[in-house]
């Protein structure tokens, strides 16, 4: 049980870790979602067209 | 220099170096532990002739190309994660008790990918089926960001038992220019406060860090299996000496 409430803190702290590297680096990609701002694999040329707008933002 | 080339280039050389490592792969006789590496080749073979199609179809700039990078971006990172997984595994074939740790880890940091990027997801948007285009954006982004950070806890796991796997080694070390190569730019491009040449820098990033990567596999995958087989060459008339005696 305490190896497994471990291993959930660690899992927590690396999920922690790479969201706020997301954000120092890139800044809110999802509310902007402009091509600059996000991480891609491949060696493809990065689409450079805007994604469609999206819906309304939660009350 | 005419950026079009560029990027041509950077695309075409992608595509030689991923066949002819699945080509080398395929025909070479020992398999023991590459079946990884052929697993990410092929995928990243898949969703770039893709691409390819499509870019060659309907252009750059169309709606169409949009969607088919991204959606294949998500299968990439997701192939990229399942990677990561089997490396851990790899590494830990001598230490079951480290295995079941990370195995839970891993399972924990998936589940908790999932559900943080609802969370973001929910808290951003709200409303029809189109945003849940965005959910695969913002899981997308996440996951790959997880999968630096497990790469580089994997590296440092290689260290710290002394890990005798060269070639595993090397393979970790390409994932982590793939990952950190593209967030580095990024960070460079924030720093700059969007600055020309960070920006000019950054459109190349992804796929100069990703060809970083296919040449470093490239290396460890021909190269390193030579030496390791030259070196049980050279210990098999050895042993049998002893064996002899």
């Amino acid at each position: 049980m305490k190896n497994l409430v471990l291993t959930f803190l660690l899992a927590l702290l690396v999920v922690l870790t790479a969201v706020s590297v997301r954000r120092m680096v890139a800044g809110n990609a999802s509310s902007t979602a402009q091509s600059p701002t996000l991480v891609a694999i491949g060696t493809s040329p990065v689409p450079t067209m805007p994604p469609p707008k999206p819906g309304k933002p939660a009350k | 220099m005419d950026s079009r080339i560029v990027s041509y280039g950077l695309q075409y050389a992608g595509y030689l170096i991923e066949a002819s490592l699945l080509f080398y792969l395929a025909r070479s006789r020992e398999r023991k532990g590459l079946a990884t590496p052929a697993f990410y080749l092929s995928s990243l073979l898949a969703a770039e002739a893709a691409r390819a199609w499509v870019l060659h179809a309907y252009g750059k700039a169309s709606e169409r190309y949009f969607y088919v990078y991204w959606s294949t971006d998500f299968l990439l990172v997701i192939s990229a994660f399942i990677l990561v997984c089997l490396f851990f595994r790899r590494a830990c074939l001598q230490e079951e008790k480290i295995w079941r740790f990370a195995r839970l880890l891993l399972v924990f940091v998936f589940v908790i990918v999932l559900g943080i990027s609802g969370l973001i997801f929910s808290h951003n948007y709200s409303g029809p089926v189109l945003n849940f285009y965005y959910f695969v954006f913002e899981f997308n982004q996440n996951l790959y960001f997880a999968c630096l950070v497990l790469n580089t806890l994997l590296y440092l796991l290689l260290q710290q038992i002394e890990s005798t796997d060269d070639q595993l080694g090397l393979l970790v070390c390409g994932v982590g220019i793939q990952f950190a190569g593209p967030a580095a730019t990024l960070a460079l491009v924030h720093l700059t406060s969007a600055g020309r040449f960070a920006l000019s820098l950054n459109s190349y990033a992804i796929p100069l860090c990703t060809l970083g990567m296919l040449l470093v596999w490239a290396y460890a995958i021909v190269r390193v299996r030579d030496k390791e087989t030259r070196v049980a060459r050279h210990k098999i008339p050895a042993f049998a000496e002893v064996t002899a005696d």
